[in-house]
Order: C-alpha cells, then sequence, then structure tokens
C-alpha cells in the first residue's frame, strides 16, 4: 500500500515537472518590464500593451521570441501588421487563423503566388466571389 | 488424615497466625500498601491507552493513504494535464501568430470569408 502510494506520488511529481518543460509558457510583463529588445521588436504595441489581456501578452512575447530568425520581409510584415491584429475580436483572429491553416494546406505548387492571388480575387465583380464558406 | 482434613487444619493454623497485634498488623497493611503502589497498574493503563491512540493515529493514516492520497494525486495530475494543455494551445497559438502576420498575405485575405474557399477551388481545378 505505502509503495503504491510512493509510486503514484512519484508519477504525479514527474507529472508537475515535466509539464513546464514541454511548453514553458511566457511570463507576463508590463510594458516597463520588457527588455529592451522586447520593447523594439514590440514597439508598434507599445501605446495599448498594458491594457492588453495577459494571455494576449505572453502570446506577443512568445511572437518576439521569434521574431530574431524570421526573414527581414517577414519581421517588416509583422511590424506594420501588430496593431490591426490586436484590434480585431478574438473571433476575427480565431476566423484568421482558420483561413490561415486552410491556404497553408493547399500546395505551394499549386496555389501560385498568393499575394498575385489576392490581388486578383480582389478585382473580381462582387458577384463573381463565393457565397461565403461556412 | 486424608487431603480434605489437612486442608482444613491448614486453614486452621492459618488463622491463627493471621491473629497479629494492632501493631504488626498495621506493618503489614503499610507495607501491602507500599507494594501495591509500587506495582500500580496505573503505568500499565498508560500504556494501553497510549497504545490506542496510536492505533487510532495509525487508522486516520492508513485511510488517509488509502483514500485521500489518491484522490490528491489524481486532482493534481487533471490539474497538471489540464495546465500542460492550456500551455500547449498557448504555444500553437503563439507560432500561428507569428507565421500568419509574417506571411506573403495580408490580415485582409485571412479575414475574408471566401478567399480560402476560392482559392482552394483554383487549386483544385
Amino acid at each position: 500500500m505505502a509503495q503504491a502510494a510512493r509510486v503514484a506520488i512519484a508519477i504525479a511529481a514527474a507529472l508537475l515537472l515535466a509539464a513546464p518543460a514541454a511548453a514553458a509558457p511566457e511570463k507576463d510583463r508590463r510594458w516597463a518590464q520588457l527588455s529592451g529588445e522586447q520593447q523594439k521588436i514590440l514597439a508598434p504595441l507599445s501605446a495599448e500593451w498594458d491594457r492588453l489581456e495577459p494571455e494576449q501578452r505572453r502570446k506577443w512575447i512568445g511572437v518576439a521570441k521569434r521574431y530574431p530568425k524570421m526573414t527581414p520581409i517577414g519581421q517588416k510584415r509583422v511590424q506594420t501588421r501588430m496593431q490591426k491584429w490586436v484590434k480585431l475580436t478574438p473571433e476575427q483572429r480565431k476566423q484568421a487563423r482558420e483561413n490561415y491553416r486552410r491556404i497553408s494546406k493547399v500546395p505551394p505548387d499549386k496555389r501560385g503566388d498568393l499575394q498575385r492571388q489576392w490581388d486578383e480575387y480582389q478585382s473580381l465583380p462582387p458577384r463573381g466571389k463565393p457565397a461565403p464558406a461556412k | 488424615m486424608n487431603e480434605t482434613q489437612f486442608a482444613l487444619r491448614v486453614r486452621q493454623l492459618l488463622d491463627q497466625g493471621a491473629r497479629v497485634d494492632a501493631r504488626v498488623a498495621a506493618q503489614l497493611r503499610a507495607a501491602r500498601e507500599r507494594a501495591l503502589a509500587r506495582h500500580s497498574p496505573l503505568p500499565m493503563a498508560g500504556l494501553a491507552l497510549a497504545h490506542e491512540a496510536m492505533g487510532r493515529v495509525g487508522g486516520v493514516r492508513s485511510l488517509a493513504f488509502r483514500v485521500l492520497a489518491p484522490v490528491a494525486i489524481l486532482g493534481t495530475a487533471l490539474a497538471a494535464t489540464y495546465a500542460w494543455q492550456q500551455q500547449q494551445r498557448a504555444a500553437e497559438v503563439e507560432e500561428l501568430d507569428a507565421q500568419l502576420l509574417s506571411s506573403d498575405l495580408p490580415i485582409d485575405a485571412y479575414l475574408d470569408q471566401g478567399f480560402a474557399a476560392w482559392l482552394k477551388r483554383r487549386a483544385s481545378q
């Protein structure tokens, strides 16, 4: 009995220790608590940073961590899109992520130049556009 | 003299012998009381009490191990699993947002209700 309890305690302890190691969450920080590097990357959000949800702030700190690995053009895009992204509703962001997943699944050789496709789609007359996907 | 007669005789003699004067009787009583006091049953009672108490504590402990510990462990494991899932989800969103925001298409393209479906249909043609 005591041995079984000990084994169970060991398993629980292992779970507790393994959980944070699997995906260490970013710590929530106020703007003033961010490092200089983080402030530089997240500068477009400086005005509203302290009003963001803690969850969102942690997310952005995570995005900032990935930022140095992005291409220069990718970095520029992130910088210019940040503000718009935080102003969306959670539902809009969810929808956008869903569409991103769907578009990413289309094989690159078939989808062609995405920017050109988007331009073409936008130039279609309203009737030429398909009904919103359900 | 048979056995019964012998026993009666011994009793008679003992009864006679027990007739001691008051001083000796008092001394004997005092000695007996001292002996009894020294052989007090109180320590024994204390031991018994302690044993019972230990038994009760042991009972509580074994109950804790049998019922409460597994429940606590299960609860902890569930909480840890939930926290881990939340973290996984947060990490996923983080990665997705980083990709989406640095991708070729503007945010509007992902917000558009029909573009993804249009692109998919086009790609399959």
